[in-house]
């Protein structure tokens, strides 16, 4: 391993994928963003599944995929050659947006990037989120990172005092503006980092700022439902527009500042004369709150995102609407971008290996983790019928192994996060359904078939039969190693792994805990359950051997071993004339016995309930006993 | 009465002495001031001891519960042929030490804990007896009694009908406080309900309990690494958080934090500051939503503590009585001027270690009077 990296305590490293199509074409969830490019009349929209997606009118023309959670915010800039992302990773990303590549990722911000300002002229972009800081960048600098001259530096805008919601910038870079939870307007000037003012006046967050060119004016829309228009330079409001009855949360104004398009959380988008705000016209009511718009090349339209996945375009009114009083005739729909359905429930099955999830739209589908895949679609079922029906098919208790979130609208199991330990669940080869195993009862482990799985094509071909692959996860699926409720270190897709690029990046971050299990083959020792075996009431004290009676049996074994086992145990070791071994040893247990019983004749009970003898014993102490006390099992004999 | 008669009826006057009524003292058993305050604190809550005594007039051979004990103790007090005295609270005492471990020494508790332990555990015996009562009288299931630990869980835990009914000590202690999250990201607001049995209330310098239960309800916003996981985004968002009273109870119990830790001594600390308690309330912090919001409140009884330090010093209480405050100190009875309540606020500054400062305070609604 590197050493210079691991003199610096950091944070305990997990290992993450996220369980997706070989080609995400459609977005998952809401939409956070979107922004055209004129020149190409390209559609860029910033999707919470992290990618952002690339239309031209409605044709798919790539995804942008390298963050690793929500996409909040984008811009574009250089003229359409490059596109600069905010995402709740906590990094801001600089992209080669014709090709569709992350070219630098810089990583300032503490807390979700949330929100972007673009100032056109002189090609400096902020950013700023709940870390509080405001970040001006150089695009130029930015886009001429490359991975041995990797340092920037950028100037902050300091004062505010809560998270920031929005941020807008006027095309000169002369005055930038944040809105935030604190419910007033900071307002500094970017070229000497200096604040101009603060305006109050909202009573709820800011969450969408619009400016003028001229840096003059700025209107601003909040979560108290209202939108206010500021005189910058006399530092008040000039107008207070309500034509929302909920939340405001998207701003879109023309550049000679005369007409304002507003959306928000009651799902209305609203076009106001802003020399008569009194003139409003409905333009569309969408199925989801509003979150961001954007005008068609022509600006006929507008483009407007939700935070359901699908992203529509529609017709504007015009002057004419507003001055001759001409109806204008609402929703009229001009294209759409179909998105997708995102997975909004997820339930982990008994077998802790099978995942029943059910999205959007209803749809109930099975994943198994090991394969990182779906495996079943079942359509609009019962969800919890579904579960139980499963559930109720083989009554089995395997301990939790992995995490998981939906975040993305997409399945993502993290190993090695909190306190779950990702190698607690030990089944047998013949459980976890490898057909050519030599020996059906091998014990294999969950949590380590997957990261041999993940890291395949890193570690290359194992000849060692120990560390044979039995699973393969798709090549298409991302592998993110972060810290463990922070930033993402490295995401590379599963296939890549090989490249000698990836190779050495990973060699810098693969965490200890997942190299010596896969490589070193030490994998960690078998769970132990702790349990008394004790003699049912109805055991005559004479077939028990004399020191029986005396102590109570104590026994210590691993957590997947069948009650078969423990019965076997109560025949060779508990009735008389066996050879006494200590209690507690497991596993060579023979099934001869001298004492004239058979296996057949014991029973076992666990709270006064008879236990199948094929159940292991996790099974039995999660659903049977039920107390956090250690195990009783008490034993019965029938003569024949 | 005669020529003994007590400094405690002079002060009173025979004219003025209320019928019916009596003022015991409590005899100390090797620091069991914590529990004596208490009890008598709770005397003195009248729809609180007449349902005691009416316990007492219904349960005639049952087996000893704390709740028999209590009642039997309350029943002692009001059955005394005079007026003053002091009386042992032996048998009360002796049953406590064998329920709690934590009480079962000579070692000074922490009132407020009793307090709580005391109303918990007299409502899981109205709710184990109402139980047997069932099962006995119908089926034969066999429900696992509510073992509640603290007031936020209980009730929560029962499905049986009679069980979701209140106990007796619900409907006098019990309000409902209504805890509401607004995710920042989409506004969505989630509201969940929690019982309580009294409010624990954080405190600050030369400040009011109207202004501390206003701390209570200020809105916290859950933001950097405690977020809120919001169902609705399916991720960890920014939200703010705040507390409201939803039904007020017909006695109000407020516990003033006074015991802080501080990791740097690694023990608890008194804090002595000065908190004003009006004799009338009126809470400010209920929820859009309230069942009785506008409740008029008046002190009836304050648990004090002297001394400067959780596990030390000595617990006594004041208490209003047919319109006379009267201060209780183990076995002794006092009648006190209600300008003396003045004298228990607190310390103004930092100055002095040991203080006697109100740490429960029991305020009655007007209504139930």
């Amino acid at each position: 391993m590197t050493s210079l990296k691991n003199q610096n305590p950091r944070k305990k490293v997990q290992v993450s994928m996220v369980i997706c199509d070989a080609e995400e074409k459609k977005h998952r969830s809401g939409v956070n963003a979107v922004q055209l490019d004129p020149h190409l009349d390209r559609l860029y929209s910033a999707g919470r599944d992290s990618i952002i997606r690339v239309h031209q009118h409605e044709k798919f023309i790539h995804g942008m995929e390298h963050h690793t959670d929500w996409v909040n915010d984008i811009v574009i800039c250089c003229g359409g050659r490059n596109l600069i992302s905010a995402s709740s990773d906590t990094t801001v990303k600089v992209w080669n947006a014709y090709k569709g590549f992350c070219m630098s990722t810089l990583r300032t911000h503490k807390d979700y990037v949330k929100a972007l300002a673009y100032a056109k002229d002189r090609e400096h972009v902020a950013s700023a989120g709940f870390d509080k800081a405001i970040y001006l960048w150089d695009i130029n600098t930015l886009t001429a990172l490359t991975a041995s001259n990797n340092t920037v530096t950028t100037s902050s805008l300091t004062g505010c005092k809560e998270s920031i919601y929005s941020l807008a910038m006027n095309p000169p870079g002369t005055v930038i503006i944040s809105g935030s939870t604190e419910r007033g307007l900071r307002i500094w000037d970017p070229r000497t980092c200096g604040k101009i003012c603060k305006l109050k006046g909202h009573t709820e967050t800011v969450k969408a700022l619009v400016i003028s060119r001229d840096g003059t004016q700025c209107i601003s829309g909040s979560s108290d439902g209202s939108i206010k228009v500021w005189n910058i330079g006399q530092q008040r409001c000039i107008q207070t527009i309500i034509v929302h009855t909920d939340s405001v949360w998207a701003l879109l104004v023309n550049e000679s500042f005369t007409y304002l398009i507003s959306g928000g959380r009651d799902k209305k988008v609203i076009m106001t004369d802003l020399k008569n705000i009194q003139n409003t016209i409905l333009v569309c009511t969408e199925e989801a709150p509003i979150l961001k718009m954007c005008f068609t090349a022509d600006q006929q339209g507008v483009w407007v995102s939700t935070s359901s996945s699908t992203v529509r375009c529609w017709k504007l009114p015009t002057e004419l609407h507003f001055k001759d009083d001409i109806s204008f005739l609402s929703n009229q729909q001009i294209s759409v971008i179909p998105g997708d359905a995102a997975i909004i429930k997820a339930t982990v099955l008994n077998d802790k290996r099978h995942i029943l999830t059910k999205d959007s739209a209803e749809n109930v589908a099975l994943y198994d983790v090991l394969r990182a895949c779906r495996v079943q679609e079942l359509g609009p079922v019962n969800y919890i019928n579904e579960i139980n029906t499963r559930n109720s098919e083989k009554l089995m208790y395997v301990p939790n192994w992995f995490n998981l979130d939906l975040k993305t609208g997409m399945l993502a199991i993290h190993l090695g996060q909190d306190e779950v330990d990702c190698f607690s669940a030990w089944v047998s080869a013949k459980e976890a359904g490898i057909k050519d195993h030599p020996e059906p009862d091998f014990k294999v482990n969950y949590g380590k078939l997957l990261l041999q799985a993940l890291f395949e094509h890193w570690r290359g071909v194992q000849t060692d039969q120990e560390n044979k692959v039995y699973f393969s996860v798709p090549r298409h699926i991302p592998l993110i190693l972060s810290e463990i409720g922070g930033r993402t270190l490295y995401r590379v897709l599963v296939g890549d792994t090989a490249g000698d690029t990836e190779n050495a990046l990973l060699n810098e971050t693969v965490p200890n805990w997942v190299i010596s299990n896969i490589e070193d083959n030490t994998t960690t020792k078998f769970l132990k359950v702790q349990f008394y075996l004790k003699p049912d009431s109805s055991v005559p004290a004479n077939l028990l051997k004399p020191d029986r009676l005396k102590k109570s049996d104590r026994l210590i074994a691993n957590d997947f071993i069948q009650c078969r086992k423990v019965a076997e145990h109560v025949l060779d070791k508990l009735l008389g004339e066996g050879t006494a071994t200590s209690p507690g040893s497991e596993g060579d247990v023979q099934s001869q016995t001298t004492n004239g019983y058979t296996l057949d004749q014991i029973q076992l009970l666990c709270a006064d309930q008879p236990v199948d003898l094929l159940m292991d014993l996790r099974t039995v102490k999660h659903y049977m006993w039920k107390y956090s006390s250690d195990l009783v099992l008490h034993y019965k004999i029938f003569t024949k | 009465m005669g020529a003994n008669i007590s400094q405690l009826e002079k002060d009173i006057g025979s004219e003025q002495f209320p019928c019916n009524e009596h003022y015991f003292g409590l005899v100390n058993f090797g620091n069991t001031c914590y529990s004596n305050s208490v009890l008598q604190a709770l005397y003195f809550c009248k729809p609180f001891r007449d349902k005691v005594l009416e316990y007492k007039a219904k349960n005639k051979r049952t087996k000893e519960t704390l709740l028999t004990c209590l009642a039997d103790l309350f029943h002692s007090i009001a059955t005394q042929k005079k007026k003053v005295g002091s009386i042992a609270p032996k048998k009360f005492i002796a049953r406590l030490r064998k329920e709690k471990e934590e009480f079962d020494n000579y070692m000074q508790q922490d009132a407020h804990e009793f307090l709580n332990f005391l109303i918990n555990h007299i409502s899981e015996i109205i709710l184990a007896e109402r139980q047997t009562n069932t099962t006995n009288n119908s089926t034969g299931t066999t429900n696992n009694v509510n073992k509640s630990k603290g007031a936020a869980e209980n009730g929560t835990a029962n499905t049986a009908q009679n069980q979701n009914e209140p106990t007796w000590v619900q409907e006098i202690f019990q309000g409902i406080l209504t805890s509401e999250t607004k995710c920042l990201n989409c506004e969505n607001i989630s509201s969940k309900d929690e019982n309580f049995f009294d409010l624990q209330v954080d405190i600050e310098q030369n400040t009011s309990i109207t202004h501390c239960l206003r701390c209570f309800s200020n809105t916290e916003t859950l933001c950097s690494d405690n977020k809120f996981q919001c169902d609705n985004c399916c991720s960890y968002q920014e939200a703010q958080k705040r507390m409201r009273v939803k039904k007020l109870p017909t006695i109000l119990a407020l516990h003033l934090k006074r015991f802080k830790y501080v990791e740097q001594y690694n023990r608890h600390i008194k804090v002595s500051h000065r908190v004003v308690f009006p004799l009338e309330l009126r809470l400010f912090n209920t929820s859009d939503d309230a069942v009785n919001p506008d409740r008029l409140y008046d002190l009836v009884a304050v648990v004090i503590h002297c001394g400067s330090g959780p596990n030390r010093g000595h617990y006594i209480s004041i208490v209003k009585s047919h319109g006379f405050w009267l201060l209780f100190d183990d076995d002794q009875v006092d009648k006190i001027d209600s300008s003396a309540i003045e004298d228990f606020y607190g310390l103004p500054s930092e100055t002095q270690k040991s203080s006697e400062t109100g740490y429960i305070l029991f305020y009655q609604s007007r209504e139930s009077l």
